[in-house]
């Protein structure tokens, strides 16, 4: 197997990892770099702690207000909105807002002005559930730009985008759970999001109810993209069993794992990579 | 609570009062209040490096203007612009040079400058010349030679050049500097300053293998290869190193904020990482100045490392008080020595606010031992939320449009620069240099 160099990056208060397999050392440095630096832009558009950032300038818009920005933060919130339909409302970007108002925020998206208009309430986004897996996506753009197709990426340890395999492998191994999982796939072209309340405790709120998530064990998601994966693996920690069904029924590129009793289970129509 | 007084400099754009502080809004959200295409300034974007695309976010905002053409001698760097721009919805053209740009665009008004230092004097002074406007990116030039051919070109022409010191037009820095440092004296008798911005050891800037420009495109533009073109800031005839890269920004707020140019500046620096490069790695560098009540020094560091933190940073420090400020206002904060009279006026004003409210003993018989507690800690009761180089650009543009000065011309830029190359020569002579106040006038 060919020499795979890790370059890692401390960046939306986490840590990012580019690994990068068949490169020669000097040039995979600089193409990480690249993706890294992207990934601190994207950090400074998107971050609500950040206080000219896009989503904090978003958060003071009045019913009717709307704002132009820039163009990372309309695709996030695009491909947002598209999960929260998908995901039946688990998945939201103002679910943080129920902590401050009675009701989340209503908010359209202007594609002809590039614009985020606020319908109602304030519009507190958190982006917490999307961001990383979002920049992901973008570092992945960055790597193939500069012909490294052969990468793993990895946010935080929760979300993963595998490009193409090392060489002689089928793809990059990649466990469910703690170190040396025995619950492991070769992953390539795909990603892979976990979450779970072992770190930050209760962080998790269904949008629906505002209450904090009812599962209690971890849950993953399978998707071509790093912004689904993220999303969805929030997502299954609030929905039942059978509303998983009922979302991925209509969704067949995903795939949701849960683990019970010292088992996983996965949930969907995608077919299972193989297991490494 | 009262607010702060702010001046109608300081405020910039639309105001919304936010809690007990101010907010300066942003000025973006404008759709409802936009201008015929006509009454818009049409303007050029010369650069599409990383600088650019930093200056575009917050060209894209402002509805005064009209983004009509993007410049860059990179095609790699064009191409991502023009695509860019596309899905924004822009409709733009791109050209590789100035000349190019001057020739087919016969409707500017403003360009906005962001190359490579080398070549700011080149097409700053080309662009006066044929009647635009032009904000350039600092420095003005990676010579003396070059900034001063500026300034005489700005005169010659009467037309405006504003100088990117972005500071210059951030609100709190204008609400710091004229109502805590200037009407408050919250600092007392200044005696020292200090600022910083170290930056991690990292590769050079590469660029992606298919994207190489050829040999004799590079020449063409001054550039010996590629590894040049992407790392010019290092390099001798083209930049200005770190001291100029970063400390420029910071060593302008010692000379705007103290009011008076040093008299005289040491620096030791060396190439102590980099081999591959010619400009210094790591640099000190101690400037004093002529202040009316005596000499207060200021300190200045570029460093390769970031883990000691701190971040980025310009600290006053005087016999009453202590203001670090920082364009991140997370790293801002005010400080009061012991001996300083009461603030209570100016927390009244609401010129500072605690950050945390000093105890007041209910029973001045009693105490509680535990911890050292926290020294007390104030701060800057004015937030913005734009862009960091979003007033300073739009400060650039009411100017054009006769509503207001600019508030970093570019003979005002030249003596404050004119330091920072002395602190370039200082530690390449390793040697004290004397700075009269007539020198550093263009």
């Amino acid at each position: 197997m060919s020499e795979i160099n890790v370059f890692n990056h401390h960046a939306m208060a986490t840590q990012f990892q580019v690994r990068i397999a068949a490169e020669e050392k000097t040039y995979a440095a600089q193409a990480a770099q690249a993706a890294f630096a992207l990934t601190d832009e994207l950090e400074a558009q998107l971050s609500r702690f950040r206080a000219n950032s896009d989503i904090t300038q978003l958060a003071q818009l009045a019913p009717g207000e709307k704002l132009r920005v820039c163009e990372p933060v309309f695709a996030c919130l695009q491909i947002a909105q598209r999960l929260e339909f998908a995901s039946r409302g688990a998945f939201s970007v103002t679910a943080a807002a129920l902590k401050n108002q009675p009701t989340r925020p209503l908010w359209s998206l202007l594609p002809n002005e590039f614009s985020i208009r606020c319908d109602s309430g304030k519009l507190g986004f958190d982006l917490g559930a999307i961001g990383k897996g979002f920049a992901l996506d973008r570092m992945a753009d960055v790597l193939r730009e500069w012909e490294c197709p052969a990468f793993l990426l990895v946010a935080g340890g929760s979300s993963i985008l595998a490009g193409d395999a090392p060489a002689e492998t089928a793809g990059w191994s990649c466990g469910l759970g703690d170190d040396n999982s025995p619950q492991r796939y070769w992953l390539k072209n795909i990603s892979l999001s976990g979450s779970g309340l072992a770190v930050k405790g209760k962080h998790i709120l269904d949008p629906r109810t505002g209450q904090p998530a009812r599962r209690q064990n971890r849950a993953w998601a399978l998707a071509d993209s790093a912004a689904e994966s993220d999303a969805l693996s929030t997502a299954a920690m609030v929905l039942s069993e059978s509303e998983i069904a009922e979302v991925l029924a209509k969704n067949n590129s995903w795939l949701i794992f849960l683990h019970e009793e010292k088992k996983w289970r996965q949930l969907g129509q995608r077919p299972l990579p193989p297991s490494a | 609570m009262v607010k702060p007084t702010i001046t109608r400099r300081e405020f910039i754009g639309t105001t919304a009062a936010v809690g007990t502080g101010l907010m300066l809004a942003s000025g973006a959200k404008v759709f409802g209040q936009a201008k015929s295409a006509n009454s818009k300034i049409n303007i050029a974007l010369i650069g599409f490096g990383a600088q650019g695309r930093v200056l575009l976010e917050s060209l894209l905002k402002i509805d005064s203007i009209h983004l009509v053409a993007i410049v860059d001698i990179w095609d790699y760097a064009r191409t991502y612009g023009e695509r860019y721009l596309k899905k924004m919805g822009a409709e733009i053209r791109a050209y590789e040079n100035f000349e190019d740009l001057l020739a087919h665009e016969k409707d500017l008004q403003a360009v906005v400058v962001a190359t490579p230092d080398f070549w700011h004097a080149p097409i700053t002074n080309a662009c006066l010349k044929a009647g635009l406007h032009v904000y350039c990116e600092k420095m003005m030039s990676n010579t003396i030679e070059g900034a001063r051919s500026m300034v005489k070109t700005m005169q010659e022409t009467g037309k405006l050049l504003q100088i990117g010191h972005q500071r210059r037009s951030n609100p709190r820095y204008l609400f710091a500097l004229n109502r805590l440092v200037r009407d408050a004296k919250i600092c007392g008798r200044l005696t020292a300053a200090q600022a910083q911005w170290n930056r991690a050891v990292t590769e050079d800037f590469g660029f992606p293998k298919k994207a190489a420009m050829p040999p004799e495109q590079l020449a063409k533009y001054g550039f010996t290869d590629m590894h040049q073109f992407r790392n010019w800031r290092w390099f001798k005839n083209l930049g200005g190193g770190p001291l100029s890269d970063l400390g420029a920004h910071q060593i302008d707020i010692f000379n705007w904020w103290f009011g008076v140019k040093p008299t005289s500046v040491f620096a030791s620096a060396g190439l102590d990482y980099y081999k591959n490069h010619e400009w210094f790695d790591n640099a000190m560098v101690v400037y004093e100045y002529p202040l009316p009540d005596g000499v207060a020094r200021a300190f200045y560091q570029v460093q390769t490392t970031t883990s000691a933190g701190g971040g980025y940073f310009e600290y006053f420090m005087g016999d009453e008080g202590s203001l670090k400020m920082s364009e991140n206002p997370i790293l801002s904060a005010i400080y009061r020595e012991a001996r300083a009279p009461s603030w209570d006026d100016i927390i009244q004003k609401n010129y500072i606010r605690a950050k945390a409210a000093p105890a007041v003993p209910a029973d001045a018989a009693k105490v509680d031992v535990r911890e050292t507690a926290q020294l007390a800690e104030f701060e800057i009761p004015v937030s913005f939320n734009k862009p960091p180089h979003m007033p300073h650009l739009e400060n650039f543009f009411h100017a054009i449009n006769g509503k207001g000065k600019l508030n970093c011309p570019g003979d005002e830029a030249f003596s404050s620069e004119y330091v920072i190359h002395k602190a370039n020569e200082a530690a390449t002579e390793r040697k004290l240099i004397a700075i009269t106040p007539e020198e550093t006038e263009a």
